[in-house]
């Protein structure tokens, strides 16, 4: 269970909080103007890289608020945690390691990654 | 030859206790484990074997022991538990397990002849047919008698969870976690300090190694530091705690038995589990011994001789005074010490290693007592009857030479412990030296002293723990270990010794709790199974309960000679926690039963209880699903009751469980517009609106009732299991796309107890009820509410159903809902008002026509789909999944639509979930796909129209309107012929409704 740094309660179990999928996939506004290939692509498609991947949280059995995260889906470590209203950090300012602590081998399903 | 007591030993007391193993008497001491106090009683066979039903004795002195496993009978039937750690009271009773009817006559050791046939994957090989005989025949034969314990015969809590948040975990307080707690004496640090054992000292008190620490002896010098640890105030010991499992961000699992060596006590806990969220991990718990495979190496008198070793030390017992001691490397020597030192002489030293490697000083020792030596030598095998008879030595790769004892103490060759280091996700390495995996690279604050980091060198153990803690700027004190041998680690490769076929009984075992062959893994190499992850699953070697402790390294040994590979190449399994099983009863903690899932009630709840009210479970409240009015009356006899008398007079439904959320804010009115379909601006105050909220995939998520105060104030009612997700999904909403509105939201469902009252005659009843209210139609029409003063507190009435009658939903605060209840029936009883439960509810809606959401959808069906077109607030500009219910696919004719369907025979009825098809008959047989046009949603027999009425969802439902289908039905292959009509049944103009 990982330990997760809720930015206004502090570090709480994994236990407390939920996951909410990719962050910074704003609702489109004037949606009417989108073709259904667009808004598909809104409602279905999320990422899901091995690495560096930013996420929402909220802390269900805290303070029900919402934040952002950065982990590093192949060793679970996150990276930064901010505001929603704060800029998310580069994806240079961390150094994606894309091997697993378990160190599997470089070839693999689990080492593709969907989007470069 | 037989056991003897080490007198030295301080666990040599007065204090004698009886226990009973499979019914027999025995006497042991006090501090004893099951496994000592039958060693020192001379019984040998403990146990049949999980496959074959051999006889099988104690082969380890710790939690690695794979033949010893007991069940304890006073104990809840306590089953699987481990004799070499599970200690004695006065009157434990502790049966054998896996074996019938007894021990010394096992029925089920006919499996050992039929031998041939278990081979490796014998259980994908063996059942394969015919059909239906795995189910009826196999399994519960296999169940019975391949297997361990029985399980438990009651199951109660007996756990409690505790949590702490430390700066230093030590795991093991043996030598360098002592060393390691000592240095850490009056530090800023937490430090927590975990024992599996009932003392501290590990090693120091397990063997002869150590002679002493800073020219003290052991014992002295292990008191000495335990009352400082206690006396320093950043440091707690937990004794009995076994470190399970090893998680992500340094968060460690400890499992503490409160009752080590004391009966049981039902009025407290048993067991403590500790989760520990610390920053420092500092594994220091030591290493395992392995063993070798040979001819027979299961048979009752062998055993690991460092457990052997331990047993004379820890246990003041000598399992057998002139066993044979079987080696390949250095760490015997002080089993061999320790006999003579006790005046007992062993039977042969059997050595692997040459001359040089085991060193002139041995051999002189060995010589100068006497003791018969073998060295390039191996055990070929040992024979006898449920306990070894002879055991046969090749001398020099050569000759056979037997010798008599009845035990073998055998040595392959020590393992770090990395179990814990590898849950950590640390990544380990093949050391050439020590022939062993050993701690590398650590994924998290991870510090491995000692020998679970492949240190076996205890003099030096000082110097890697002033190293590798020199970073926590600890004490820098000197201690000076003084070893009883100083011979330096060494060890020669050997995994199984060259054995002489001598019939089908002789086995070299490579898993003991497993029953799994050396021979069976050349098996599985041969038939193509030569990755070591599928090897493992294919024989299921060291997937025992004891996740092989003492063999998983051999087992790489064997195969990477038979591939031909080194075994750094063949890499090893994953190590999985827990590190030791472990009672679900653990895990659970205080969550059992209510406490798991609590119950939630309604303030009407006694009130239904006394009146015969039958309750189902709708997530987790307790809801009334019908009222028996007397004993020999049916659920379907009181449904049909109540539904009548809704329609005739008037029924009432306890509706406090419906989810409630009050909306307030600035923005409300904008916010409400965005989160449902309806168009709520034209809307006027104090009037109410059934509402969908939808998903952005445009399909119905839940739906309820909104009540308009003003722009500013809204209440929605919720579905009663959907009202958690409702009040989340505003809650994002607000605050990760439309931050700008200010709003807020708040659950209220226990603040008010909802009652639905409906019929005919509810208007009169509530006019008695509250007499200052007018409830006519023109002053209180259909959809308004009122808040009026009732008492103290204050009532809101809505006019609205959910029935298709006249009805009124009546909310109030708990405090005086059961009082208002009472007080309705006092005036409802004139026009026979009838309680009706959810069941009532289901059919009374269906008459009329109304969806259940989670009923009739199922998360892909649109407000189009049920004919809700006019819901959806066309002119609005934007809600919650809008734009989806123009997509391509969303806008189809042919999905599935909301219709009603009923039989045409009026007597016949149709199931729900049953499909409906266009054919009269199923073909028989069926070969090509049967076109299936939709399900049947919901179904009742209606007491108001005498006829079984449905509800269905069919493709392109709303063109089929008077046609004529068929429905599947459970009885044979003839389809109920039924007409597609309205879902409205009663009632279709509304008359009742809006009277
Ligand atoms: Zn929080």
């Amino acid at each position: 269970m990982i330990l997760i740094n809720c930015p206004y309660c502090g570090e709480r179990d994994q236990s407390e909080f939920s996951n909410g999928g990719e962050a910074h996939v704003a609702r489109p506004e004037n949606s009417e103007n989108l073709n259904d290939k667009d808004w598909g692509r809104y409602v279905f498609y999320r990422d899901n890289p091995k690495g560096i991947f930013y996420e929402r949280w909220v802390h269900t059995h805290g303070c029900r608020k919402w934040f952002n995260a950065v982990r590093n889906t192949s060793t679970d470590e996150i990276l930064k945690i901010y505001k929603l209203n704060e800029n998310p950090p580069s994806k240079e300012s961390f150094t994606n390691t894309l091997k697993t602590p378990s160190g599997e081998p470089k070839v693999g399903s689990g080492n593709f990654t969907v989007k470069k | 030859m037989s056991a003897a007591d080490n007198k030295k030993s301080h666990y040599i007391n007065d204090k004698e206790i009886s226990f009973k193993f499979d019914g027999k008497k025995y006497l042991g001491y006090k501090g004893d484990t099951i496994a000592s106090a039958l060693l020192r009683n001379n019984v040998r066979l403990v146990a049949r074997s999980f496959k074959y039903h051999r006889p099988r004795g104690l082969y380890t002195c710790g939690i690695e022991e794979p033949n010893g496993i007991v069940q304890i009978l006073n104990e809840h039937n306590e089953p699987n538990t481990r004799a070499t750690v599970k200690q004695i009271y006065e009157g434990i009773r502790v049966n054998s397990q896996n074996r019938w009817p007894s021990l010394n006559l096992d029925v089920g050791s006919i499996n050992n002849l039929l031998s041939p046939m278990f081979s490796a994957g014998f259980y994908y090989k063996t059942f394969m047919g015919p059909k239906g005989f795995w189910k009826k025949v196999y399994e519960p034969i296999i169940r019975r008698t391949a297997g361990l314990g029985k399980p438990p015969k009651e199951f109660r809590s007996k756990s409690v969870h505790q949590n702490h948040n430390v700066d230093i975990v030590i795991v093991g307080g043996g030598l360098s976690g002592l060393i390691a707690a000592r240095k850490l004496i009056d530090t800023e640090y937490d430090v927590l300090l975990l024992e599996q054992d009932s003392f501290l000292g590990g090693i120091l008190k397990n063997s002869n190694k150590i002679k002493k620490i800073n020219n003290s002896e052991v014992n002295k010098w292990i008191k000495e530091t335990e009352k400082l640890l206690k006396a320093s105030k950043n440091i707690k010991i937990l004794k009995n705690s076994l470190v399970t499992s090893y998680n992500f961000t340094n968060h460690l699992i400890a499992l503490e038995d409160k009752c080590a060596g004391k009966e049981i006590d039902k009025e407290k806990s048993e067991l403590t589990l500790h989760k520990i969220r610390t920053t420092q991990t500092i594994l220091a718990n030591g290493h395992i011994e392995r063993f070798i495979s040979f001819r027979n190496n299961d048979l009752p008198g062998v055993m690991l001789a460092s457990s052997f070793e331990k047993y004379i030390h820890r246990f003041g017992v000598v399992p057998e005074t002139n066993p044979v001691i079987f080696t390949n490397n250095s760490t015997t020597a002080t089993l061999l010490k320790s006999l003579i030192e006790l005046g007992h002489k062993p039977a042969a030293y059997v050595d692997a290693r040459d001359k040089n490697k085991i060193g002139a000083k041995f051999l002189n020792y060995l010589k100068k007592n006497d003791i018969p030596f073998y060295i390039n030598s191996e055990v070929e095998g040992c024979d006898g009857n449920k306990k070894i008879n002879t055991i046969s030595i090749r001398k020099n790769k050569n000759k056979i030479i037997k010798v008599k004892s009845s035990m073998l103490c055998v040595s392959g060759g020590i393992n770090p412990d990395i179990h814990l280091f590898t849950q950590s996700k640390g990544l380990v390495k093949w050391d050439d030296k020590l022939l062993t995996f050993k701690p590398d690279v650590p994924f998290q604050n991870t510090i491995t002293l000692g020998s679970v980091s492949g240190n076996y060198n205890y003099e030096k153990t000082i110097d890697e723990i002033d190293n590798k803690l020199s970073f926590l700027k600890a004490k820098k004190i000197r201690f000076n270990v003084e070893l009883n041998d100083t011979n330096n680690f060494n060890i020669k490769e050997l995994w199984e010794t060259k054995h002489e076929k001598k019939s089908n009984w002789s086995k070299s075992f490579i898993d003991l709790h497993n029953d799994v062959t050396t021979k069976d893994l050349k098996q599985a190499v041969k038939e193509g199974f030569d990755r070591i992850e599928h090897l493992k699953r294919f024989t299921t070697n060291s997937m025992g309960t004891d996740q092989g402790k003492i063999s998983s390294i051999n087992s790489l040994g064997i195969v990477s000679k038979i591939l031909k590979k080194k075994i750094s190449e063949v890499g090893t399994t994953t190590y999985r926690p827990p590190y030791a099983p472990l009672s679900f009863s653990a895990i659970a903690g205080r969550n059992t039963y209510e406490f798991y899932d609590p119950q939630r009630k309604t303030p009407i709840h006694y009130w239904h209880i006394d009146n015969k009210a039958v309750f189902e479970d709708v997530g987790q409240w307790k809801r009334p699903w019908y009222f028996k009015k007397f004993e020999m009356e049916t659920m379907h006899l009181a449904v049909q009751r109540e539904s009548a008398q809704t329609r005739k007079t008037a029924g009432i439904l306890d509706g406090s469980t419906l989810g409630k959320i009050e909306i307030k804010g600035k923005d409300a009115l904008e916010f409400m517009n965005l989160m449902y379909t309806n168009a709520f601006t034209k809307m006027k105050p104090m009037t109410s609106r059934y509402a969908l909220m939808l998903g952005e995939d445009g399909m119905i998520k839940d739906d309820g009732i909104v009540c308009k105060f003003n722009d500013k104030h809204f209440i929605a009612t919720t579905t009663s299991g959907g009202a958690p997700k409702v009040l989340a999904d505003m809650e994002e909403y607000l605050q990760t796309e439309w931050p700008h509105l200010q709003v807020y939201v708040n659950s209220i469902t226990e603040q008010f107890s909802t009652f639905n009252i409906s019929g005919p005659k509810s208007r009169e009843i509530v006019s008695k009820v509250f007499t200052d209210v007018d409830f006519s139609n023109e002053n209180f029409p259909f959809m308004t509410f009122k808040v009026f003063d009732y008492k103290e507190t204050k009532v809101r009435i809505m006019r609205a159903s959910f029935t298709g009658e006249l009805g009124y939903e009546i909310y109030i605060t708990p405090n005086h809902a059961l009082d208002l209840w009472k007080k309705i029936f006092h005036y409802g009883k004139a026009y026979d008002l009838v309680p009706y439960g959810t069941e009532t509810m289901h059919l009374l809606r269906a008459e009329k026509g109304y969806v259940v959401i989670g009923q009739e959808t199922d998360g892909t069906v649109t407000p189009i789909d049920l004919n809700f077109n006019w819901m959806i607030g066309k002119n609005k500009k934007d809600f919650i999944g809008k734009r989806s219910l123009t997509r391509r696919d969303t806008s189809r004719e042919d999905r599935k639509q909301l219709v009603g369907i009923v039989p045409l025979d009026k007597s016949e009825f149709i199931e729900e979930g049953q499909h409906v098809v266009e054919c009269e008959r199923l073909p028989k047989p069926i070969k090509t796909p049967v076109e299936y046009l939709g399900h049947v949603s919901s179904s009742y027999h209606s007491p108001n129209l005498n006829h079984c009425i449905a509800m269905a969802m069919l493709k392109g439902g709303n063109k089929l309107m008077g046609r004529k289908l068929f429905v599947s039905s459970t009885y044979g292959n003839k389809n109920i012929p039924v007409e597609v009509v309205s879902p409205v049944f009663i009632d279709p103009e509304n008359k009742r409704l809006i009277s």
